[in-house]
């Protein structure tokens, strides 16, 4: 059973190639970029199975065996910010990204595709923009070695780097997607949001 | 330029951006990022990951993705249909027959699983085909459903009232208690509408149940059924025990949720597995993203002095709190037509909070309120989402059907809000009695 079901359409877990019939194959180009998300969502799932398991090992220790926990809290935190941020990629593959498509639905189709390209361009000039800041944050990191205010001092890079390689994979399938909805035959630009809610 | 005068600015340009179909999160952030680069300059923008990374960078967060998870893995099981069948056994000699059993099992599953479709779903596909095979008009049938589903928002635990507690400071589990009282007052709510427009329609024989069960089937149902519900009630009972942080807890409870799906729903397919995991991993993220566009979006409001400045006016204008109240819940209910739960909290919680505690209500009871009107969105046009669920699973029904048998719900709805602004203790009580008066 689909836990969240869709009204609108399954949100598809094998559509590498969203939308297009068999025999319309879409570049390699775009199949490989389509194969990278669904690498990067399955990493940012088991990043949060493993915060899970993480999580009731901590309570386990300090519960249990009555001992105090050094890493497992900071962990955990570092886990979900790069689950976050490096599940982007797969969710916008999954059009998983909640929005407001109540006004691109009303227009005509040549109007809609032109929206859809204008929301499209925006939306990667602000994931680039945070691409570049987020680089410069992780380089400064990285480059004067800073490490976490905690006992554990764990090198802030790495965690840093989820932000410039979270948003630069995202920003990848944007354009993959915006070659989609440029130039693929109007029946089949893909839906900005398939889900409409989260709740 | 006058932070009030700029406070419009912004409110214009997010309804600009929203509409366009841009994706909530990235539309906060190029709101958030147009202004602070155009009033407070271009080396302003350098901060943009690091508010972004720091709104993330906190353990509270985790109980979002714990509570998802819970709630997918008791989704992808028979749960629903058998905690249906369970609460059809038990409630027949009930007045009011299955109508009430259905809502109580949309009040039960939306507590185990904290998501308003996934309730509609789930106790829809089994519930509305036999309240219509016995005779209820389809618009009280798909009507009861829609809205006994959006309780999955209100009743806890609740993935909503979360992030209710993570944008306004406050304590989650106290929130949980709040929305207890009015879950159970909505319930009840709905079912009186329901047994009144059965009988109003004409159908008052089919509310009257004429199926029989022996004890002996009513047993046999219970184990397939109280293990979730242990798990539900052991979460939150550490919860107030003070025994962990809702984090903790709910990492317990997600590792035992997809323990009990795999032992008792006999989940060993590790396709079955993957789906709950992918599930939940795109609904987490999607919400944690937009907490951190969010979180750089109410930077830019209180760096502008927006977020303050408004609150000074509001206070200004020195209007009654109850016509106060009005315009907020106005302004709430119009956001939900449009715009997620979760979205709308984000983006207005820090607005409206100090305005809110200024004008001396309860943050815990404006939260209830807050989230029965987030309820109204689901199941009104043009993005009430579980108007559509009901519309898939049951597809004769015609969309203006369902429509038609929700809309007394909404009415039922804002009776309650309109109960609650005269009696708060109905939110309040409960975590007063718990936990004690919060400080």
């Amino acid at each position: 059973m689909k836990p969240t079901p869709v009204a609108h359409a399954p949100a598809g877990a094998n559509s590498g190639a969203q939308g297009l019939r068999t025999g319309d194959q879409p570049p390699l180009v775009l199949r490989a970029i389509h194969a990278i998300s669904t690498l990067f969502g399955v990493v940012a799932a088991v990043m949060i199975l493993a915060s899970v398991l993480i999580t009731c090992h901590m309570i386990f220790v300090r519960g249990v065996l009555g001992r105090s926990t050094v890493w497992q809290t900071e962990a955990v935190i570092y886990l979900m910010i790069g689950a976050t941020l490096l599940g982007l990629p797969y969710v916008q593959k999954l059009r998983g990204h909640v929005g407001v498509d109540l006004l691109p639905q009303m227009l005509p189709p040549l109007a809609r595709r032109v929206l859809v390209v204008i929301v499209m361009l925006a939306t990667i000039a602000m994931v680039a923009a945070m691409v570049w800041y987020g680089w410069e944050m992780f380089h400064l990191a990285w480059k004067r070695g800073w490490k976490s205010e905690s006992v554990w001092a764990f090198p802030l890079w790495i965690t840093y780097l989820s932000v410039p390689l979270g948003f630069g994979l995202y920003l990848v399938q944007l354009l993959a997607d915006l070659w989609m909805a440029s130039f693929a035959p109007h029946q089949e630009i893909p839906d900005p949001h398939l889900e409409r809610s989260p709740d | 330029m006058e932070p009030l005068t700029l406070g419009l600015l912004v409110a214009i340009a997010t309804v600009v951006v929203l509409f366009s179909g841009v994706s909530v999160a990235v539309g906060l952030l190029i709101v958030a990022t147009l202004f602070l680069w155009i009033f407070d300059g271009a080396r302003s923008l350098e901060a943009l990951p690091e508010l972004f990374y720091a709104e993330l960078n906190s353990f509270a967060l985790l109980s979002i993705p714990m509570f998802i998870i819970m709630g997918a893995a008791i989704a992808s099981t028979r749960a629903g249909p058998d905690l249906y069948e369970a609460l059809e056994r038990w409630l027949t000699k009930v007045p009011g027959g299955l109508v009430v059993s259905n809502l109580g099992a949309c009040a039960l599953f939306a507590a185990m699983s904290g998501s308003s479709p996934a309730t509609c779903a789930a106790i829809g596909k089994m519930g509305i085909p036999e309240m219509r095979r016995r005779g209820y008009p389809p618009e009280v049938a798909a009507g009861s459903i829609a809205a006994g589903g959006t309780l999955g928002i209100l009743i806890p635990p609740s993935v909503t009232m979360i992030v209710y507690g993570i944008a306004t400071e406050t304590s989650i589990g106290r929130l949980f208690l709040a929305g207890v009282m009015p879950g159970l007052l909505l319930t009840l709510l709905f079912i009186a509408w329901a047994i009144f427009d059965t009988w109003r329609r004409g159908a008052a024989s089919a509310a009257l149940s004429s199926a029989k069960y022996t004890w002996r089937q009513r047993f046999e149902i219970l184990p397939r059924v109280l293990p979730f519900l242990a798990i539900i009630a052991g979460v939150l009972y550490a919860l107030y025990g003070g025994v962990a942080t809702p984090s903790e807890t709910a990492a317990v409870g997600a590792l035992l949720c997809i323990f009990a799906a795999i032992v008792i729903y006999r989940m060993f397919n590790a396709h079955d597995l993957w789906i709950v995991l992918r599930d939940s991993t795109r609904e987490s993220v999607m919400i944690l993203f937009i907490i951190g566009a969010a979180g750089v979006f109410s930077f830019m409001l209180s760096s502008l002095f927006v977020t303050q400045s408004v609150a000074q006016w509001i206070a200004a204008l020195d209007v009654n709190r109850w016509v106060l109240m009005a315009v907020i819940n106005l302004f709430l209910l119009v956001a939900g037509f449009f715009l997620p739960p979760v979205a709308v909290i984000l983006m207005s919680a820090p607005i409206l909070l100090p305005i809110i505690t200024s004008a001396g209500f309860d943050p815990y009871w404006f939260a209830v309120i807050v989230t029965i009107n987030m309820e109204i969105g689901l199941i009104t046009p043009p993005v009430g989402l579980n108007l559509y669920v009901i519309n898939g699973i049951a597809p004769d029904i015609s969309l203006r059907q369902v429509l038609v048998g929700s809309m007394p719900f909404v009415g039922c709805m804002i009776l309650a809000i309109v109960l609650l602004s005269l009696f708060p203790g109905i939110a309040t009580w409960l975590p007063e009695a718990v936990m004690g008066v919060a400080l």
